[in-house]
């Protein structure tokens, strides 16, 4: 009944942005929706996992978790995105005729993010989030450039290619279930309540092929070519979307279809393929960072380096490393958010992300400048920001797997830091006597940084005992 | 209804027409070809669809064959030949990193990995030699699929290789398992989203519009730079 009631005021906050016109009520509207998705997140947590539309939905502790992340991200990009897109206009760099498309395809985005962590048909999940693709797509080629034409089409092409591997993949589950219990299902809880039943070797291929397509969806490398293009060309509030929210969408699904093989004995093989993968993305982001000019760019990797590093607390898959890598998600997702909102405001001071052309960053964007160092501060996972507390976990969790690997992951994380601090230190020692004006940003756009920074720093020093005991369900739940 | 053994055959033929048309379109730079080969193999489809509901008569493989028809062999190309003709570019000469003999090489190379592969990993679901090749075959267009939406530069090509891919899926769905028909419907709306996305978006990035309009209007300053001197010299005249 709630996902229902949810599910109309989606459909209705659609059809009024449609009908109205300038872009305070567009904004407010979409605004409403956010909020609509909060209150799902809090009912269905007073109210325990429930199922719907005859069990192809499932709003368990995970989902509610998520589409709460989600809500809270999309809540401070859509007030943002109320200045920004008017700065555009001005600009000249969106088209005032995409305003409303901009709107109606932030609407469907967040409607098909909510419908895919409440999915529990793992083809539905499936068919969301490749329509989560098909608008995040569509938002970063709303700006009037080839070039995001050309990163839009990257995004599409890669992340679509790989998501049908995925699908492959629950062909696989699909006829396995039918084999071991005689009727095929996708419904997860279903298939982790009978998962002990499965061929390993056969539930391990299924596993390789989903999590091609989801790993493609949250930066995973080699699958990760197409982002740091689409980030750093996407509007801001944009980029603040994809690299909080779609990452943790695809992590979701790797988790839950984890969650299902961990209960084999094929688990051994699957936790291999997570650190194969999540070495690679650590090599790969990180030592793109060193070279890195565009602070966009910059944070993009950063969001490869971070999957990677899910991706091995993942492996290890001990309660408390699942537990720490949940919490992770939230800390990535709120410091990535402080990360973009900052750079869009320097970007539209500088017309550029590019590191030599920002010059007397305090003097100029005093807000922006401080959410960008003390941002930067947090991802490389420094106290006392929340993301130090799951990274630090993660670490010791590896530290217990396996001492090589906590080496491997520490040599990469160092390399990380020094390639923020590269960057950094040439930005903010910039400053030259030239005569500049000043852009001032609206506080639409500088209040949600204001408040996450606040957010970021109270989560790193206190960790409330309802979200504690909340994760340790989630993770109980999901039966690590 | 036709006899087993005729069944199989007909089958195995058909699925050795299907990896033909996937080679096809691997090696192929002209574009309008190229969308009819993928209608062709559309319709190869339709035919082992048909071919396995006259041995199993299930009502879903008929529905199956029916929605395919309709979508991707008439739908689809239609959709593709359109924009085509608007971005007017009858060859894609532009072989990203690999030249087509490289691609063959490289397809035959995919298959026989995939035979490998899947011999061990489907032997749970002791399947007949008949739907084991179904499947090898299925994957394989899949990575056919893959290889041309990678090594192509142009945007329709690369539509096209995702077409490739989810027929790759399509047939190895077929062999494996009886998916749901809503499953098999909501795949093919995510395809017609994606591949009208992608068609939209390629019209700015692929059109050669530009390029002529540009040439257009620099023959049209010639031209009215031609006039403006002539004037000028009849002017002179008087």
């Amino acid at each position: 009944m709630a996902l229902g009631i949810y599910l109309g005021y989606a459909i209705a906050a659609l059809a009024v942005t449609q009908l109205v016109r300038s872009n305070k009520s567009m904004n407010l509207v979409t605004l409403s929706h956010v909020l609509a998705c909060i209150a799902l997140a809090a009912y269905s947590q007073s109210i325990g996992p429930a199922h719907y539309f005859d069990k192809n939905f499932l709003i368990d502790g995970l989902s509610v978790y998520e589409i709460s992340i989600t809500g809270t991200i999309f809540f401070f990009a859509i007030i943002y995105a109320g200045g920004h897109a008017e700065r555009l206009i001005d600009l000249g760099l969106m088209d005032k005729r995409n305003l409303k498309p901009y709107y109606l395809s932030l609407n469907c985005l967040l409607m098909f993010t909510v419908l895919s962590f409440a999915s529990n048909n793992l083809a539905l999940f499936w068919i969301f989030v490749e329509l989560t693709t098909f608008f995040t797509a569509f938002l970063i080629a709303i700006l009037n450039s080839k070039k995001n034409v050309d990163a839009s089409l990257k995004y599409i092409f890669v992340t679509s290619t790989a998501m049908l591997f995925s699908f492959t993949g629950l062909i696989l589950l699909f006829a396995l279930s039918e084999n071991a219990t005689g009727k095929g299902t996708l419904n997860w809880d279903e298939l982790l309540a009978n998962a002990a039943t499965f061929p390993p070797v056969f539930l391990t291929a299924a596993f390789a092929f989903t999590f091609i397509g989801f790993a493609a969806k949250s930066g995973v490398a080699p699958f990760h070519t197409p982002l740091p293009h689409a980030y750093s060309k996407a509007p801001s509030a944009v980029s603040t979307i994809v690299s909080a929210v779609m990452l943790n969408l695809g992590m979701t699904g790797i988790l839950r279809i984890y969650a299902i093989i961990k209960q084999t004995s094929a688990a051994t093989d699957a936790s291999n393929l997570l650190i194969a993968f999540g070495v690679l993305s650590l090599f790969i982001a990180t030592l793109s960072m060193l070279h890195q000019r565009n602070v966009k760019k910059l944070i993009a990797f950063s969001s490869t380096e971070h999957s990677g590093l899910m991706l091995i607390g993942m492996a290890v898959g001990t309660p408390i490393a699942i537990f720490w890598v949940l919490y992770h998600m939230l800390a990535h997702a709120l410091i990535k958010a402080v990360l973009f909102l900052s750079t869009g405001i320097i970007q539209r001071q500088y017309n550029s992300n590019n590191a030599g052309k920002i010059i007397n960053i305090f003097k100029m964007q005093p807000l922006a400048g401080t959410g960008l160092i003390l941002g930067s501060a947090a991802i490389l996972g420094m106290p006392p920001f929340i993301l130090f507390l799951s990274k630090f976990s993660i670490l010791t969790q590896v530290a217990a797997y396996s001492v090589p690997l906590l080496f491997v992951m520490l040599l990469f994380l160092l390399i990380a830091a020094a390639a923020f601090t590269n960057l950094l230190s040439e930005i903010f020692s910039h400053t030259e006597n030239v005569k500049m004006e000043k852009y001032n940003a609206p506080r639409r756009m500088t209040m949600p940084i204001a408040i996450l920074l606040v957010l970021i720093f109270i989560l790193g020093i206190y960790l409330p005992n309802d979200l504690y005991a909340f994760l340790t369900k989630v993770v109980s739940d999901l039966k690590f | 209804m036709i006899s087993l053994v005729l069944a199989e055959s007909l089958t195995q033929a058909l699925l050795v027409l299907v990896l033909i048309t996937g080679a096809f379109i691997v090696t192929r730079k002209d574009l309008l070809s190229l969308v009819s080969t993928y209608q062709m193999q559309s319709l190869l489809l339709v035919g082992i669809a048909l071919t396995l509901y006259s041995v199993d008569e299930s009502p879903m493989l008929l529905s199956l064959a029916a929605l395919t028809l309709i979508s991707k062999v008439l739908v689809i190309p239609y959709i593709v030949k359109r924009i085509q003709k608007q971005i007017n570019i009858p060859r894609d000469l532009e072989f990203h990193y690999i030249s087509p003999i490289a691609s063959i090489f490289i397809t035959i190379f995919l298959i026989l990995v995939v035979y490998g592969a899947f011999a061990n990993i489907l032997k749970d679901l002791s399947l007949s030699s008949l739907f084991y090749l179904g499947a090898v075959f299925g994957i394989s267009l899949t990575l056919m699929g893959m290889l041309i939406t990678f090594s192509r530069k142009k945007v329709i090509t690369k539509i096209i290789g995702y077409l490739t891919m989810e027929n790759g899926v399509l047939l190895f769905s077929l062999f494996i398992t009886e998916l749901p028909f809503i499953i098999e419907v909501l795949i093919l709306v995510d395809l017609f989203m994606i591949v009208l996305l992608a068609t939209i978006l390629a019209i700015g990035m692929d059109s050669s519009i530009e390029a002529f309009q540009e040439r257009f209007n620099q023959l049209h300053i010639e031209e009215l730079q031609e006039k403006l001197h002539l004037h000028r010299k009849h002017g002179g005249a008087n």
